[in-house]
Order: C-alpha cells, then structure tokens, then sequence
C-alpha cells in the first residue's frame, strides 16, 4: 500500500460533562483510519455518532484526548488547535461546511472571503492573490461578476461555490467535505456533486466527505466508514458496503433509505455517550441480533478482506 | 468610501424620515458644538445687571438671566462641552468595554468569569450614584466627569460584546476563519469586532444621550462643571429657583435644547446600526 | 365510484405584493385530496408548495393577496371563511406539523400542558372520549405516536427531548383532536434517516388506521414515491404534473419530473450521470414571466409555450401541464380514489 496521505492511529476526544464531576462524554472513542493520496473517503453516521467531532480534530480545529494524526509523514496531534492556524500544513488541510450560509462571514465580500487564507497562508503579493481568487472562482463555476457581492445577496448554490473556492485557494491535499450538499435543493445538489467529483480529477485531491446521505456518499467515494456512538463499526469499499453491508447498524442504515426495500427497525433510543461502559457493545440493546456475549466483549474492527467489521456475528 | 457604501447610506436615510431627522438633528449639534462660539452675539460670560431677567425678545432670543446674560448664546456655547464630554466618555467605554466583552464571550472560562463579575459590582450601583460617588472621590473637574462616566457606561459595552462573541463563536465562518489561519486575535478583531458592531452602535448612542443627562445631572447637583462655565445642566440648575417667580425662560430653553440632544442621539442609533450592517444591503 | 374529494383546489393564484416587487407566487392551481388518501406535494424551495398549505388554512405572510379561485374542505368555501370558523377549523379538522419540530414547540412549557391546551381549545371535537380527563387524553395522545413512558413524558421539557422525540410530540399535537386533514410540511427534513423512517411510517400508519387524508410536502421525491399514493409536481408556482406514485415513476410526462429524478443520487451508477435541471427558477417578480414558467429551462420550448399556459388536466388520472409532454397523456377518465 502507497503511504497514507492521512493516518489516524487510536484517536479519542472526551468532553467534561457540566454538572456531572467526572463524567465525561466520548465523542469519539479508539477511531483509526487513513486516507491515500487521491483517495475519497466517506464517513457516514447518524447525529450523535461523532462524526462532526472527528472531522474537527482532523482539521485541526480541535485537540484529541489521546492518539495520532500524522499528515504526510508529520504528527500534527501534538500541536495545539490556536497554534496551528500559523503553521505551514494550515494551508493542506481545508474544509468544506454544511451550511454555505453559515460558513460564511457576513461581511467579506466573496471575493475577500476567498483571499483571506491565501493573504494568510501564503506569500503572494496582492494582484497575485486577485488572479488566484480569480483562477478558483472560474474552477469551481463562479461568475467572476458575483465576487463582489456579500453572502446575502448569493443563492444556496453560488454560496456553496464560494466555500468550496475557498478551501481550493491554497492548493490543500486534503478537503474535508462536512456535508456539502445537505442545505442544498436537489438540483443545485447535483451540480455541485459533478463539479467536486471533477476538481478531485482535476486536481488529485484526497476527499474526506461527510454525509448522512449514503446514496451520495456511494458514488462519491471509494471507501467508506461507518460510525456509530464515536467507534467506528465497518469499513469497506463503497459500493461493497451499501450492497451487502456486514455490521447490523450499516444493515439497518441502508435499509432506510428511502426506496430500498423492508426497512430494518431499531428499536430503543442510542445509548448515552457519557462514560459508556467499555466491555459492552455500543449498538447492544437497539441491535436486532444482539446476545448475551455483546453485553460482556465488545467487538473491535477485524479485518475481513477489504474490510473491516466491528461485530462478533460478521462472517 | 466607495460608491456603493454612499448609495447605501442614502438609501437607509431615505428610507425613514426620522431616520433623516436624527441625523440632521445631530448634524446641527455638531456644528453648534465646533462653530457655536465663534457665531453667538454675546460674550456667554459678559454679565450686564441692567438687562437682568428679560424674558425672550428679539435681541435676546432666550432671555438673559439673573446675571444679564444671554441665555440663548450660552446654552450654544454649552452645547462644546456636553458633546465633548459625551463623546469623550462613551469612546472610553467603547474602546475599553468591547474587546474585554469580546474576549470574555469567546474565550470563557475565568477570563470571562473576571469580566462579568466585574461589570456586575457596577451594575449594582445606581450607576448615577457610583459617577457621583467617583467625583466626589477623585475631585471636581471634567476630566472626572469623563472618567466616572465612562465607567458606568462600561458594562453595556461589555455585554453587548460578550454576547455577539459567545453566539458567533460557534458558527461556520469563524471556523472557517481558523482554517483560513487565522489566530485567536485576529479572530476577534477582524472577524468578531465588525459583526458586533451594529449592536454597539445602537449602544453607543443611547449611551450619548445618557452620558450628556448624566453630566448635566452631575452639574445640577454641583458636582463636576462649575459656574460660570456654561453647561447645560449648569443653566437648569441656574433657573430652577426662578421657575416659582414666573421667570420660567431661564431653565425652559437649556432644559429644552438638552432634551433634543438626547432624542436626536436615541434617534440615531437606529440609523446608525442600520448604515453599519451589510444585511441591510440590497 | 369515487366520492367527491374532501379538499378541492382550483384554479389558485396567489401573490405577494413587496417592496422589490410583486411576487406571483401561485398561478392556476388544481388539487384534489380524498378522505384516506396520501398525496405528496414535491418541489423545490420556490416552488410555492408551503405556501399553498399556508393560504388554505388562512395563515399565509399578511403581503399575501388571493388573486383567483377556489378551495372547498368538506363543502366549506376556505377562502371566505372569517377568521373565527377558521381558527375553530385549525387543530380539529385540519392540522398541520412543520419541519423543525424544536421550533413548533414552546420551549418553555411542559408537553403535557400543551397537548391538554390544544385538547381543551377544540373540547367538543366528535369521536373523542369525553369521558377521560384532560391529562389521560394528553397521554393517550403520546401514546398513539409510539412514545414509551408517557405519563412520565408529559413532565417533560421540549429540549429534554431528542429531535426525533420532539417530532412525534408535534405529531401528536396535531393529532390529537383527529383532525380529517393533515398538511405535513417537509416534516424531516433534517432528521437522520433511520429517525426519518421511523417518523413517515408513524405518520402514514396513523393516517391510514384513521382514514385521514394526508398532503405531504417534501422536496425528497424518493421520500414522495415510498409513502405516497400520489404525487403532485410543483415547479415555480405551478403545478406541472399529477399522478399515481406508480405511474409517475414509470414514465414521468413533464420533463422537469424527469430532470428531477434525473438529477438525484437514488439508484444511479455514477456522478457523471446525474443530470441536473438546466438554469435557474425564474424570478417571479418579473413582469415578462413566460407563461409556461419551465420554458427557459426546457430545451423542448416553442413559442407557444411562452405564449399560452398549459393546464394541468384534474380529470385525468396522469395529468401533466405541458404542450410537449414526454410521452402521450393518460386518456380522460375520473379521478381514481385509490
């Protein structure tokens, strides 16, 4: 195997739960997992799961409880969240948010939004950083002639255009795609999806894309990874996965999509994330095949071919 | 500014005429309080018993008061000082009271624990009573005035700020910011600061109009400016006495100009928020 | 034979005067719902599918002006109705659950309270149980949404609750009083999708054991076409296609229903064979708006399609309003009831 671009080894985040002295809430909880450059990865997991958590601590935004992150051969868990906006692998790692509006401060203008991390990161003089502004603008599809205009006066889809031209500008290896499309309308969606599926082509980029929406996350992604209360249950190539997923969470998941057939119920509300107990199976308790043994061992990720399960029932 | 920024300020005083009518108010005050004195007939201080106690008439449009003075050239004159003041002060907090609201709203923790305990031990004192408390304490002179004012005025600021910091501290662009390799106080001075703005604006001139009635307050009771300087709450306090005897011009019109000073400046923090924020823009 | 339907829209038009402009935001609009029936009402944002909702039970923006037609409920004119029969209207025969139920809910009043407040504004609803106080009605009506432990629930806070928790509160809300018409409003939208599943099949569980009718407005056709018996196409103000979930999905007439379907993941083998709908929805404040409001995104446009607005056929089991259809109409026939 070509050496990871992203390698994340035992990555935990707990938070102190207010009110409670001791208790701490895992978010995310023993996650590894690596991306290869020019790879796409999916992660995908209903609300609760830690995803959003875990893309923040990728991103640097966040500092882990414990583990590694090692980007293209460099510890970066080390370095602290404030301090890593001045340094040098800042500019390698972007983002990608959900909400284009929200993302957006609303006060720069599209075009001082996109400038900022290329005024930052880099050493450009001013009509370099112009042209530069103007070279992603045109990339990712935006009329050079709405530049000039606040996040007010720009639809959903020229919003997200201007996100995604800002988090190109400085030439990442790295997007970290959180939703993307979710506040989009459907065809806006779907201009959006072709026009990152070609910038990954274009440009050789390695994608981390996010989503609740697995029908997306199939065709945009190579592999993906599934999460569930902060542990990571399966992995595998995309398109093997959604055919014929192993964990029962993944099962019941793909069975819910709308369109695909009996729906697999869960029964029974996620259990807590705070101080879970460590021998007993997450899923436990809301899994339609659970027995006595997930109440004593909790599974960890085996691996099965190109894949990777985290339940005692998978062949 | 460029030309988009006028259009939008036209547009914004179009919009509501008590919008145009606060800003022309305050444009007035203004220009009484840098040309004021170069254009009244009288010398504010020249005393002449002869004309003691006239009511308002062509020559004196005003009246004169006890000394013979020109209540009209006085009060103008006045209008310097109190503005002066106001200014003075509410810049003070202003400059002082954000950036400690802002760190207190983004950071947390004891850093904000500090800040808003400190800003409640003011607030807990009827602020009048603290700034009266502060000049007695410290001594009679404007620059007290200011000082005590300013203080008193600082926890709005602080709140206003704490507030806008700790509700956009969590938002996309602000993220977005740290991946744009931003550092903390970058964060809150390019991104946070402008965005809080709108709501300060509103603050700031409430806060004007409070900062002139709590100097003219000062004065009334004999804190702070003393005669004959003239100080709007000076000539209240002037004419108080002569309200019973019928002199009743004497207090009315300085009373009356210091009352339209403040609505002007409640006026136009409408205005003024409604010119700082892009929202606004069409 | 089928019954007169129980909600009946014709010809609708409705505008919105602002300051930038008036906005026709309804044009000619034909609906029908029958007593036990699941419609789903499908566009995207701009097409003026909550906005409908809202003018048919009276709470439309105060901007709104009705500019033609009709719509009866159960023989009821909605339209003219004064506020008071309205009011009276809303909760117990017709009620209406939204997308973000946090919102919908007082954050500051117990579940119980507000369940019981809605019991008690429309007290003399008939079929409901006279006999049992305010608070065991208030449980039943948890109960009846799939919550467990309801006496326990009715103390409740909203933000104790989890979304999907809260969505079944406003589910149970709206249902309480058994109203003949739900309007469900993209009502999980944000919800992830197994809470999604779970919520639609609770929905259309209760709506089929009470033979309520149910408008679904969504933007998900997918969703649409899982629980839905028919589905309404909205585009831009219009409606441009009506049909039987299972007929529309096998041969869509208008070609913004097949763009539509086109341009979503769903069944796909690749992204390079979504296809998305061409251009923009059109400003609707425009004066020169043509009158077949898809034609600038339509590469089957004529000018005839500029000129004259085509109709959306009630009558017809597969209606569609389009000059050009992508296949021959469904001949004339009456409404099937299914």
């Amino acid at each position: 195997m070509s050496e990871a671009l992203l390698q994340v080894e035992a990555l935990h985040k707990r938070f102190p739960v207010s009110g409670r002295r001791g208790a701490m809430l895992h978010a995310v909880d023993d996650v590894s997992l690596y991306i290869g450059p020019g790879e796409s990865v999916g992660l995908v997991g209903e609300s609760g799961c830690g995803k959003s958590t875990l893309v923040r601590l990728l991103a640097r935004l966040l500092d882990p409880s414990d583990g590694r992150i090692v980007f293209a051969g460099q510890e970066l868990a080390e370095i602290r969240a404030e301090r890593f906006a001045r340094c040098p692998q800042r500019a390698s790692i972007q983002m990608v948010f959900q909400d284009p509006t929200d993302s957006l401060n609303p006060r720069f203008s599209a075009r001082e939004a996109i400038a900022e991390p290329l005024r930052l990161l880099t050493r450009l003089s001013g009509a370099e950083i112009d042209a530069r502004v103007d070279e992603v603008a045109l990339q990712v599809g935006l009329p050079l002639t709405l530049l000039p205009r606040y996040a007010h006066q720009l639809s959903g889809g020229q919003k997200a255009r201007v996100g995604i031209a800002r988090a190109l500008a400085v030439k990442p290896r790295l997007l970290i795609l959180d939703e993307p499309t979710a506040a989009l309308d459907v065809s806006v969606q779907a201009v959006v999806l072709q026009l990152l599926a070609e910038l990954r082509r274009n440009l050789g980029l390695s994608y981390l894309f996010v989503s609740h929406d697995l029908n997306v996350v199939r065709l945009l992604t190579d592999r993906v990874a599934v999460m569930y209360l902060g542990k990571i249950v399966e992995t595998g190539p995309s398109e093997a996965v959604f055919r014929a997923p192993r964990h029962p969470y993944t099962q019941a998941l793909v069975s819910a999509i709308p369109g695909q057939g009996p729906r697999i119920k869960l029964s029974g509300e996620v259990s807590s994330p705070i101080d879970p107990p460590a021998h007993v199976c997450r899923f436990h308790g809301r899994c339609p095949q659970g027995e006595d043994r997930c109440a004593r061992e909790a599974p960890s990720l085996r691996r099965l071919g190109a894949r990777e399960v985290a339940c005692h029932f998978a062949a | 500014m460029n030309a988009e920024t006028w259009k939008h300020i036209r547009h914004v005083l179009g919009e509501n005429p008590v919008t145009l009518l606060a800003v022309a108010l305050f444009a007035l005050f203004v220009l009484m309080a840098l040309f004021g004195p170069s254009l009244v007939p009288y010398d504010p201080l020249a005393s002449n018993s002869a004309v003691a106690l006239q009511p308002p008439s062509a020559a004196h449009w005003f009246g004169t008061d006890a000394l013979g003075r020109d209540i009209f050239s006085r009060t103008v004159v006045a209008t310097r000082l109190d503005l002066g003041i106001a200014v003075s002060a509410v810049a003070a907090s202003f400059v002082i009271g954000m950036p400690l609201g802002l760190a207190a709203g983004f950071f947390g923790g004891w850093w904000d624990r500090i800040v808003t305990r400190a800003s409640d031990t003011i607030m807990a004192f009827p602020l009048f009573v603290l700034a009266m408390g502060i000049v007695a304490a410290l001594g009679n002179t404007v620059g007290n005035i200011v000082l005590a004012t300013a203080i008193i005025n600082l926890p709005f600021y602080v709140r206003v700020a704490r507030a806008e910091a700790n509700v956009r501290r969590g938002a996309g662009w602000i993220e977005a910011a740290r991946l744009s390799g931003n550092g903390d106080a970058r964060i809150l001075a390019v991104h946070l600061f402008p965005n809080a703005l709108p709501p300060a604006m509103v603050q700031v001139s409430l806060n004007m109009g409070w900062a002139i009635l709590n100097a003219a307050g000062l004065s009334f009771i004999g804190l702070g400016v003393r005669p004959p300087t003239p100080e709007w709450g000076i000539l209240v306090a002037e004419g108080a006495q002569f309200i019973v005897s019928g002199e009743w011009w004497v207090s009315f019109f300085p009373g009356a100009v210091l009352m339209l000073a403040v609505f002007s400046f409640n006026l136009l923090g409408d205005a003024l928020r409604d010119i700082f924020d892009p929202r606004r823009r069409t | 034979m089928s019954q007169p339907p129980l909600l009946e829209v014709r010809d609708f038009g409705l505008e919105f005067r602002t300051r930038g402009g008036t906005v026709r935001a309804l044009e000619g609009i034909d609906l029908q719902l029958h007593k036990g029936e699941i419609v789903g009402l499908v566009g995207e944002s701009g097409s003026g599918k909550s906005v409908l909702s809202y003018a048919l039970l009276g709470i439309s923006d105060r901007a709104a002006r009705i500019t033609g037609g009709s719509a009866v409920f159960g023989g009821m004119d909605l339209l003219s109705a004064d506020e008071a029969v309205l009011a009276d209207l809303r909760g117990r025969e017709i009620s209406m659950i939204f997308q973000s139920p946090r919102t919908a809910l007082n954050p500051i009043r117990r579940v119980g309270l507000q369940l019981q407040d809605v019991l008690r504004r429309h007290a003399a609803a008939p079929g409901v149980d006279l006999g049992r106080s305010l608070k065991e009605r208030a449980a039943q009506a948890l109960r009846d949404v799939a919550i467990s432990d309801p006496e326990r629930r009715l103390a409740a806070y909203p933000f104790e609750m989890s979304g999907g928790m809260c969505q079944r509160v406003m589910i149970a809300l709206a249902l309480a009083c058994r109203p003949s018409l739900l309007i469900a409003d993209e009502p999980t939208t944000g919800l992830d999708v197994t809470t999604q599943a779970a919520v639609m099949d609770l929905i259309t569980g209760l709506a089929r054991e009470r033979h309520m009718a149910t408008l679904f407005i969504t933007h998900d056709l997918a969703l649409a076409a899982d629980y839905c018996d028919r589905i309404v196409v909205m585009h831009a103000g219009h409606a441009v296609e009506c049909a039987p979930t299972k007929s529309l999905f096998a041969a869509p007439l208008h070609p913004y229903t097949a763009r539509l379907m086109s341009s979503t993941p769903g069944e796909r083998s690749s992204i390079v064979s979504l296809e998305p709908v061409p251009g923009n929805l059109p400003d609707l404040r425009r004066s020169d708006l043509p009158a077949c409001r898809f034609a600038e995104r339509c590469e089957r446009a004529t000018e005839r399609c500029r000129r004259e607005r085509p109709r959306l056929d009630g009558r017809s089991a597969h209606g569609v309003a389009c000059w050009f259809p992508l296949r021959e109409a469904a001949p004339l026939r009456e409404s099937a009831h299914v």
